[in-house]
């Protein structure tokens, strides 16, 4: 032992002279932190250790992750068909929220406790500029995944981009990349958020710990008695405590619910209401107030300012007092913007669009599945066909390349392929709509009568008439017909419009539909109240 | 808790946050790159599962003549899945047996070639020769050419064969 314990010994002390690793200890450890430094204290830590999972996940997921439009939405999905791939995910997901959280409380209690004033100025601003850079990770981070709503929140932002005066248009078109937003803007985003703006973040973070440390930290508002301690393992104690909290927090988010995968990115799909995350749902909300040419005011005036009076926060309230007691200006200034971000985070929250049951298929998408099954899509999509069954195959690539394969049989394997049966275009499209839908959810498997309504509705009716919002326009809405109609009404109706109605323009469906269809089809109608 | 700063730091109650603080860290840490390791080191397989292709029915077929026929074999790799290309011979005797060999040379991988004159299998690049049931005959191939999976479907007479 006693050899052992001098070799250890030794050992310390030859890394000791080479390393100076004990004076590192110290300038990391033994910093005096005044009298009266509390929990509140402990948010600057918390970032740290949330930023420090980020990366490290974030590494981690780039393993298997692929930034083209072609792959990164299959290999998102391989990433979470495993359990640790969904924890990795999901602490990356989830812990970004938490950053952002964070980042707004850290903010608050510097701005409460009067802790950007003379001489932390520039601490205050490198801790801004680090926020700006956290947001600008949650944006680029979004469109990664490659699902609807990263496409669509990504129109969205390059759209808000180009609003801006002088160099909008500039500016969209870098973020942009391409003339449509597709590989190149995949591609750019991808390495913004994994090479460029991890280098920022860590230089900032770097610069930010060193200029409070050089600075100090600036304890309590009014000096409490008592010598100063020495931060390890005090202090250290305090933020070891909040970030296990925090971290269990984000590690329960993540056990709990698995990172929303919506279906695959398809820019041709105008009915998609794009939602942003939720920390972008105030300035979301904000947008709503400034239609037409005002939009610019909500996008870029209005954030511009508000940024404005936060970076020259140190300036404009320049006395050497710190209890927010004695700064209501500012106190009333910062409540009143926090009460606003609440306010129209909880008005953008509460604006859901309809909220429809996301596992009840549409009649467009059953129908489609009866429709490819006698299209002759099984022929080859089948268990002992040259390609995949259709219920374990992942469409995802967009609608226009479903839409080819399914009708042009030289666009996949020339001339492994049977040509398909001929299709009417409404065909097809249930045939997309199915498969597009099946990528997600398995087939959940509804009654034979459903299923007959469902083929005929999306063979003929979906051209003229919405049911729950899918269809075309040109006939009424038929989402409650059932409170409208009876059941021999409709079907009168069905089987030759012009005898009820002389001046109807639906044609006759009479002698296109066996008496199970018109059966199937009135029934279902009816039952829409 | 930690100390209020009116009662001066006591040395055990500094060594007990001390081991406190440590472990947490160590337990988090140790966590932590628990998760990633195993996220690293073990990628999902794709349910990699044998496949009934149809290859042909017994009407292309004339017995005991060996006749290639080239399948599409999906592949999955992660979440990448290609198909490749794998040529096979389809052996009929006749009845309800069919016999399939794997084309690829078990020398070094080449794609051998049916000699209707000789009745072998030949690989041109290094001069294997296998019998007509797949045996070596002469050259370097240390075995016989690959049996694959088949079957003959009642119901239409259409070749299986799993890849």
């Amino acid at each position: 032992m006693i050899t052992n314990r001098g070799l250890k010994d030794r050992l310390i002390e030859w890394f000791d002279v080479r390393t100076r690793h004990r004076a590192v200890r110290h300038v990391l450890l033994d910093e005096e932190i005044p009298a009266g430094t509390g929990w509140m204290f402990t948010l600057g830590s918390t970032l740290l250790a949330l930023i420090g999972v980020q990366l490290l996940t974030g590494a981690f997921l780039t393993l298997y992750y692929a930034p083209t439009p072609d792959h990164a939405y299959e290999s998102v999905r391989y990433i979470s068909s495993t359990t640790a791939g969904r924890m990795v995910r999901g602490i990356h997901h989830f812990g970004a929220s938490f950053l952002v959280v964070f980042l707004v409380l850290h903010l608050l209690r510097v701005v409460i406790f009067g802790s950007y004033k003379p001489p932390r100025e520039l601490t205050w601003l490198s801790g801004l500029a680090l926020l700006g850079l956290v947001l600008g990770f949650a944006l680029t981070g979004y469109l990664l995944p490659w699902d609807q709503r990263a496409y669509w929140a990504t129109v969205v932002t390059i759209n808000i981009a180009r609003l801006e005066p002088i160099a909008g248009e500039a500016i969209a078109a870098i973020m942009q990349g391409g003339s449509t937003i597709g590989a190149l803007t995949l591609t750019r985003w991808y390495s913004a958020h994994v090479i460029f703006l991890p280098t920022l973040l860590v230089l900032l973070v770097v610069a930010h710990v060193v200029l409070m440390r050089l600075q100090g930290s600036s304890g309590p508002v009014r000096q409490k008695p008592g010598k100063p301690v020495a931060f390890y393992p005090y202090q250290a104690f305090r933020d070891t405590v909040v970030v296990t909290v925090v971290l269990l927090g984000v590690v329960a988010l993540a056990w709990r619910g698995m990172p929303p995968l919506e279906g695959p990115a398809d820019p041709t799909d105008a009915g998609y209401i794009p939602r942003p995350e939720w920390y972008f749902l105030g300035l979301f909300e904000l947008l709503k107030y400034f239609p037409g040419k005002w939009e610019v005011v909500g996008a870029i005036v209005i954030p511009g300012l508000v940024a404005a009076f936060l970076a020259l926060l140190p300036w404009i309230d320049r006395g050497p007092e710190r209890d927010p007691r004695r700064r209501p200006l500012i106190m009333i200034a910062v409540m009143a913007g926090v009460l606003a971000v609440t306010v129209l985070t909880t008005l953008g929250w509460r604006d859901r669009p309809r909220p429809v049951d996301p596992n009840r298929w549409s009649m467009r998408e059953i129908g489609g599945r009866a429709i490819a099954g006698y299209s002759g899509c099984t022929k080859c999509h089948s268990e002992t066909g040259v390609a995949d069954p259709l219920e374990t195959t992942a469409f995802t690539r967009g609608a226009e390349w479903v839409e080819g394969h399914a009708t042009d049989p030289e666009m996949i394997a020339p001339g492994l392929r049977e040509p398909p049966a001929a299709r009417s275009e409404r065909e097809v499209a249930a045939i997309v709509a199915y498969v597009r839908r099946i990528t997600r959810q398995p087939y959940p498997g509804y009654p034979k009568e459903i299923e007959t309504a469902a083929t005929v509705w999306a063979r003929y009716c979906v051209g003229c008439h919405v049911i729950d919002g899918d269809g075309g326009d040109d006939g009424p809405n038929l989402s409650d017909a059932g409170t409208k109609h009876s059941l021999a009404e409709l079907k009168e109706w069905i089987v030759d419009p012009e005898a009820v109605n002389p001046n109807a323009d639906m044609p006759a469906f009479g002698d296109r539909l066996s008496p199970e269809q018109l059966d199937a089809i009135a029934t279902y109608l009816v039952s829409r109240k | 808790m930690p100390p209020t700063e009116t009662s001066p730091p006591q040395p055990g109650r500094r060594r007990a946050l001390a081991v406190i603080v440590n472990s947490t860290v160590a337990v988090i840490g140790g966590a932590l790159s628990t998760l990633l390791g195993v996220f690293a080191v073990r990628p999902a397989r794709g349910a990699v599962r044998g496949r009934w292709v149809r290859a042909g029915t017994i009407g292309d077929l004339t017995k005991n003549v060996p006749v290639a026929r080239v399948l599409a074999v999906p592949r999955e790799d992660g979440w990448f899945r290609a198909r490749s290309r794998e040529t096979v011979f389809l052996v009929w005797d006749g009845a309800r047996d069919v016999k399939v060999f794997s084309a690829t040379c078990t020398h070094l991988g080449c794609q051998v070639l049916w000699d209707a004159k000789t009745k072998h299998f030949k690989c041109p690049c290094h001069g294997g020769v296998y019998a007509a049931d797949g045996k070596v005959l002469d050259g370097p191939p240390p075995r016989p050419l690959e049996i694959v999976e088949a079957k003959i479907e009642d119901a239409d007479d259409s070749i299986l064969v799993r890849v």
